[in-house]
């Protein structure tokens, strides 16, 4: 179907990701809109064109296509590895730019060798965007979110303070308050005698059994979702929480490393040397990172156009490694964005766990940057 | 140029609406019987509009009243942008009413806003759902949620009624409301978290932002007028 505001370079689009293996998909424009709530939150409803169904089911016109795409190789469960293209409109509200525009990409579900498939990915998206813009550099800017959980890991914080901020990374005005709140000493509230006896002594089962009790008496557990079992599990966590203060050196050293950023081709030594300094052991995360760097590096790109800047992230919960995106050089338009997403098939109900790489390309922000 | 003004059809907010006008020197009288849903005010060009209380937010933002008396809840719910749309001329001391979010008395560990953020993050992976947040304010909740605490995995269960019912009937986790007493929150079993007073309401006289008021004395009258009486 021919559409007449659709990108003049879309046929020769499709036709390099076809040279490049990935087969083509195509997915409802109307998608059932929880899968999307659910992955970006609540947030995501003011962006989002909403219906509803006769029946009553939530109902968007599709926002993006990472979600369709693994939905749609859930549903035909045809195996792994698949290199996925498509091309085709999404529908944002938008603040600039009109509410209906183009977008492209390739997701890679299933490839094992994860190094190798990550720098396909950035080489896919800087290898289309050379075409598509030949002769103009292109800056490209590389986080890490697997880095980022292993330094905060190493720094021996109490689980619950390093969910917390791994699930801060990519925010950085909520992050720094964290790193705030570390830093300063808490109060913790005052709680029922009673209850306080039972925590300070310990007394698991029997904290459980009193909760339990006030929920009997109260009507409340009928339809609780929260049991006596995980408000005690967190009341201790809680505890430990509060206790818990960075102290000076190790907010440092998550500052320190928090502000890298330096080309890619120096950040493998940058990030050793770094550990080594602060006595931090980042083992897996790293030897991922050099080997996704000798990847690249393998395939003929330039590390030193590459910067990894480490406060680079998503605060989107299933992104789990490489973060990117790809720029014309000196301007801030994004053209192409993508990262690793391990956990997000899981999450929308893939039986096995599929390793999954992918980036989209902002074709409207292409088709401008052409113009000039 | 006639002022229209926009005020609650029933209720303790028409008497008190109406007592801070009669203060002011502006007697509203009711247009045929007492019933009707028109007035006037005795000697001035202004008219009086009885509405609903939640359709005079959306009559000040489409600017078809020049002014109107309702919570300012019901302003920051109703409008997107509401301060570029309408003006909080006057506070007027009545109709106070607090947008809070209460977690059940029960949740022991969570007082505060980062507490419920944690229990948010782990609740699909313990319970294959979101935090589902029981509520009619969907504005103001996505805003203090999303924009000031940075909590992003929930769900919003609309609720028109009764929505300090709503945890106990497992229609949802915790619920955002309006309290003035707090004494139904206390007899459903929920409390307010430390920082979690989204909004301290009142009636407020609120002026449709319309560029014909600029330097329209009658306007800067009724205002002044108003003000006054505080």
């Amino acid at each position: 179907m021919p559409l007449i505001n659709m990108p003049d370079f879309a046929g020769a689009l499709l036709d390099d990701f076809l040279a490049r293996g990935a087969a083509r998909v195509d997915t409802p424009v109307i998608q059932p809109a929880a899968p999307f709530l659910d992955m970006a939150g609540e947030d995501l409803r003011r962006r989002i064109f909403l219906t509803e169904s006769e029946t009553g089911e939530s109902l968007c016109l599709r926002p993006e296509f990472t979600i369709p795409v693994c939905l749609s190789h859930i549903e035909t469960a045809t195996g792994t590895p698949k290199r996925y293209a498509y091309l085709g409109e999404v529908f944002r509200q938008r603040r600039e730019g009109g509410n209906e525009f183009y977008q492209a990409g390739i997701e890679d579900l299933g490839e094992t060798a994860t190094a190798r498939a990550d720098a396909r990915a950035i080489n896919d998206a800087t290898g289309i965007l050379h075409k598509l813009l030949p002769g103009r550099p292109l800056d490209v800017t590389l986080g890490d979110q697997a880095v980022f959980e292993a330094v905060v890991r190493a720094l021996g914080l109490p689980s619950g303070w390093q969910k917390r901020l791994i699930q801060a990374f990519g925010d950085s005005a909520h992050l720094d308050q964290l790193l705030k709140t570390l830093a300063s000493p808490q109060t913790a509230q005052g709680l029922d005698p009673a209850v306080e006896t039972l925590l300070s002594s310990n007394d698991e089962a029997g904290l459980i059994a009193h909760l339990d009790h006030i929920m009997q008496n109260t009507g409340y557990s009928t339809n609780a979702s929260r049991s006596p079992r995980e408000i005690a599990a967190r009341l201790k966590e809680k505890r430990a929480l509060a206790q818990t203060r960075l102290d000076g050196a190790a907010l440092l050293l998550l500052r320190e490393f928090l502000s890298l950023e330096l080309p890619l081709s120096e950040a493998a030594a940058a990030l050793a040397g770094f550990a080594d300094a602060a006595g931090l052991s980042l083992g897996a995360a790293l030897a991922r990172f050099e080997a996704r760097t000798a990847a690249l590096s393998d395939l003929g790109i330039d590390l030193s156009r590459i910067t990894y800047r480490a406060a680079f992230g998503r605060p989107l919960d299933y992104y789990t490694g490489l973060v990117f995106e790809v720029a014309q050089a000196g301007e801030d338009a994004v053209l192409a964005g993508g990262g690793r997403f391990d956990r997000l098939l899981t999450l929308l109900g893939a039986k096995d766990p599929i390793p999954a790489v992918g980036f989209s390309l902002w074709l409207d922000r292409i088709e401008l940057a052409r113009a000039r | 140029m006639t002022i229209t003004i926009g005020l609650p059809s029933k209720g303790r907010m028409k008497d008190d609406a109406s007592a801070i006008f009669a203060r002011a020197g502006l007697t509203i009288t009711a247009v045929g019987n007492d019933r009707s849903y028109r007035g006037r005010v005795e000697g001035e060009d202004i008219e009086i509009a009885y509405l609903s209380a939640s359709e005079i937010s959306r009559e000040i933002g489409n600017g078809t009243v020049d002014f109107g008396v309702t919570g300012e809840d019901l302003i920051r719910e109703g409008l997107a942008e509401a301060d570029k749309k309408v003006e909080i001329v006057a506070r007027l001391g009545f109709g106070h009413a607090d947008v809070i979010v209460a977690v059940p008395e029960i949740w022991l560990d969570v007082d505060t806003m980062a507490d419920l953020s944690d229990v948010a993050q782990e609740f699909r992976a313990r319970h294959g759902r979101r935090l589902a947040i029981a509520t009619k304010y969907w504005r103001l909740t996505q805003q203090f949620f999303s924009r000031q605490h940075g909590i992003q995995l929930y769900r919003i269960v609309e609720s028109l009624g009764a929505t300090e019912g709503a945890p106990a009937a497992g229609q949802a986790d915790i619920i955002v409301d309006i309290t003035s007493t707090g004494s139904t929150l206390k007899a459903n079993h929920l409390k307010i978290l430390s920082d979690g007073v989204i909004l301290r309401s009142e009636a407020c006289l609120v002026r449709a932002r319309k560029p014909e008021h600029e330097g329209n004395a009658k306007i800067a009258d009724l205002v002044a007028r108003v003000r006054a009486t505080l």
